[in-house]
């Protein structure tokens, strides 16, 4: 595979990304959502006293993107981490055109990095834009104040400021995990209805069964246990292994399901 | 001595479920030669098309591109190789031009590419339309986007299926003069058509593929040399009752003509015997005319139940083209 040539393929499908509606649209809405969130916090006279950090959004501005980030792992990662992902490879086969991209000079594997790529990228792009403007509604709507951690530790702003980026960062391998697998059912199935839906129904189902009573190591398997591990950063004193754990298995899901979708990929015959 | 292929498929097999798509299929292309590539619907035309484009995978066989054996899992198409199958289709959301850009990035062009894109949709004829978005493209238009997108190649080895089967005549005479016009600079075209006109006027040497199976391959005048039996246009006052009594004459066989009257095939001697057959039935002969084998009527005669799975087609024909003077009037 050439480097040169997946990169551009890389540049190829963000530029037909950058075309479509849709990606505007969902990185628009991850910029003015937590915007909105803020204000209506803001105004209403009930706090979200049954999440975490819920009752601390009117007096720390830091509350904000916690409370948004907690809630975003529901359902909004899976959905904003698939609107590329689980697009780009069934939208060839939606407009038809698999018979022009593949006979250019470039490999399918070149093809697929590159489009594998892009979704990574995009994803990555989608949950910063989400973090960064959580961050700058809290600051800007409720103030930049210091924040109690979930040991009851006060938190200067600076520190805090600190913990939740990380609290964000941790977010990023679960919400790529999400991305592989929308890639895996874009290609399997050829919808981008699919592609886009199943992420999100299976990050629901997967929600349920942390809800249930079963064995512990089939919970810690479930990708979206990943999206908790944030907490052990705003502890006193920090732990980590939740971290740990949910990196390894939002890798596992990365792997096994880009691996699928490859081979997928390049045994398929296009037409016929 | 001959060029060497510029394409070469050898013992080609295609199976798709329980159906052979292909079937041990061999087809030559060379350097400045317009090849046609014929057979009915499901013939297996488009899936060869899509192997010799790296697009399916045979079972079995090989091909080659320009000298370079064909693997689509280790490498793209060779530089020099374009072409489409099916319809041509490209991302409706963006214009003509910046289709063919994005094409000709991952063609790997970086200087010029601006240049090689306005040229190729001057030659097909879209220059006007460059900046529309393709949904608003008719059927016509986006075939001839397509083989701009494969002129971005400059193709040596050009696989065109059924280019103009959506165009206007005018639009059409035009991709057929471009196609004339890269064969003529040297490259390999293999045309699949279901225009026997087209490819009668374009094509020097064919394949016929029917149920996945080669049944001729070569010149056009070796095709016409196979013909059964000669060909003739008959005129009388009762065509139906001139079928019938057709059907009831060893070595004659007539079907209704597109113009009007009958298309006899028949060897001289069952001919005669015919027309003699027609007079005692009281119908008339009005008109009979020796006829040039049309490249259609061969093409049937190769396809259809008659021509399938039976041995090559004896007895080359004299004198085809020959016009006789009508018998009655």
């Amino acid at each position: 595979m050439r480097m040169g040539r997946w990169l551009t393929v890389t540049s190829v499908e963000c530029a037909k990304v950058s075309a479509q509606a849709v990606a505007r649209i969902a990185l628009a809405l991850s910029i003015a959502g937590p915007f909105a969130f803020a204000a209506a916090m803001r105004v209403q006279t009930s706090v979200p006293a049954d999440t975490l950090f819920g009752r601390s959004v009117t007096e720390s501005g830091f509350a904000i993107p916690l409370v948004i980030l907690g809630f975003a792992a529901l359902w909004a990662f899976p959905v904003l981490t698939s609107v590329v992902g689980g697009d780009l490879f069934s939208s060839e086969d939606r407009h038809g055109t698999w018979s022009s991209v593949l006979t250019r000079s470039c490999t399918r594997g070149e093809i697929f990095a590159g489009k594998v790529i892009t979704a990574l990228a995009f994803a990555t792009v989608a949950v910063s834009v989400l973090a960064a403007s959580s961050v700058a509604a809290g600051v800007i709507v409720v103030g930049q104040r210091p924040l109690v951690d979930l040991s009851g530790v006060l938190r200067e702003p600076a520190e805090a400021l600190t913990r939740v980026v990380l609290a964000w960062a941790t977010a990023l391998p679960p919400a790529l995990g999400f991305t592989a697998m929308a890639v895996l059912a874009s290609i399997a199935t050829r919808s981008s209805a699919a592609g886009i839906g199943l992420p999100v129904v299976i990050g629901l189902a997967m929600q349920l069964c942390t809800l249930l009573d079963g064995p512990e190591a089939i919970r810690r398997l479930l990708l979206t246990a990943s999206f908790g591990a944030w907490h052990g950063l705003l502890a006193e004193p920090p732990y980590y292994r939740p971290l740990i754990h949910g990196t390894i298995v939002s890798s596992a899901y990365v792997a096994v399901c880009l691996t699928l979708a490859y081979r997928l990929l390049q045994r398929r015959d296009i037409g016929g | 001595m001959a060029a060497p292929p510029a394409f070469e498929a050898l013992g080609v097999s295609k199976r798709y479920g329980q159906r052979d798509a292909l079937s041990r299929v061999d087809l030559i292309a060379r350097p400045g030669q317009l090849h046609g590539l014929l057979g009915p619907n499901g013939a297996g035309k488009t899936t060869l098309m899509r192997v010799a484009l790296g697009l399916a995978r045979p079972d079995s066989g090989t091909v080659r591109l320009l000298g370079c054996d064909l693997n689509p899992l280790a490498g793209g198409l060779p530089d020099g190789v374009a072409g489409f199958v099916d319809s041509p289709a490209f991302y409706p959301y963006l214009t003509a031009r910046k289709n063919l850009a994005l094409l000709a990035r991952l063609d790997g062009h970086r200087r010029w590419r601006h240049i090689a894109v306005d040229d190729a949709l001057m030659q097909v004829g879209l220059a006007g339309d460059a900046d529309v978005a393709v949904r608003g493209f008719s059927a016509g238009m986006r075939q001839r986007l397509g083989l701009a997108a494969a002129l971005l190649r400059s193709p040596r080895l050009l696989f065109l299926d059924e280019p103009t089967s959506s165009l206007d005549p005018a639009a059409a005479r035009d991709i057929r003069a471009l196609a004339r016009r890269l064969a003529d600079a040297g490259a390999a075209v293999v045309l699949s058509s279901h225009d026997m006109a087209e490819v009668e006027e374009l094509c020097a040497t064919l394949t016929v593929i029917d149920h996945g199976h080669v049944v001729f391959a070569g010149s056009v005048a070796e095709l016409r040399m196979r013909a059964s039996s000669p060909m003739h246009l008959l005129h009388t006052s009762h065509d139906r009752a001139a079928i019938e009594i057709a059907f009831q004459r060893p070595g004659v066989r007539a079907s209704a003509a597109a113009a009007g009257g009958l298309e006899v095939a028949a060897e001289i001697d069952a001919l005669d015997g015919y027309v003699i057959a027609l007079g005692r039935a009281g119908v008339a002969v009005r008109a009979l005319e020796r006829r040039a084998r049309t490249l259609e009527s061969l093409f049937l005669e190769l396809t259809g139940p008659s021509g399938r799975g039976e041995a090559p087609l004896p007895a080359p024909e004299a004198a085809e083209g020959a016009a006789v003077a009508p018998v009655a009037s």
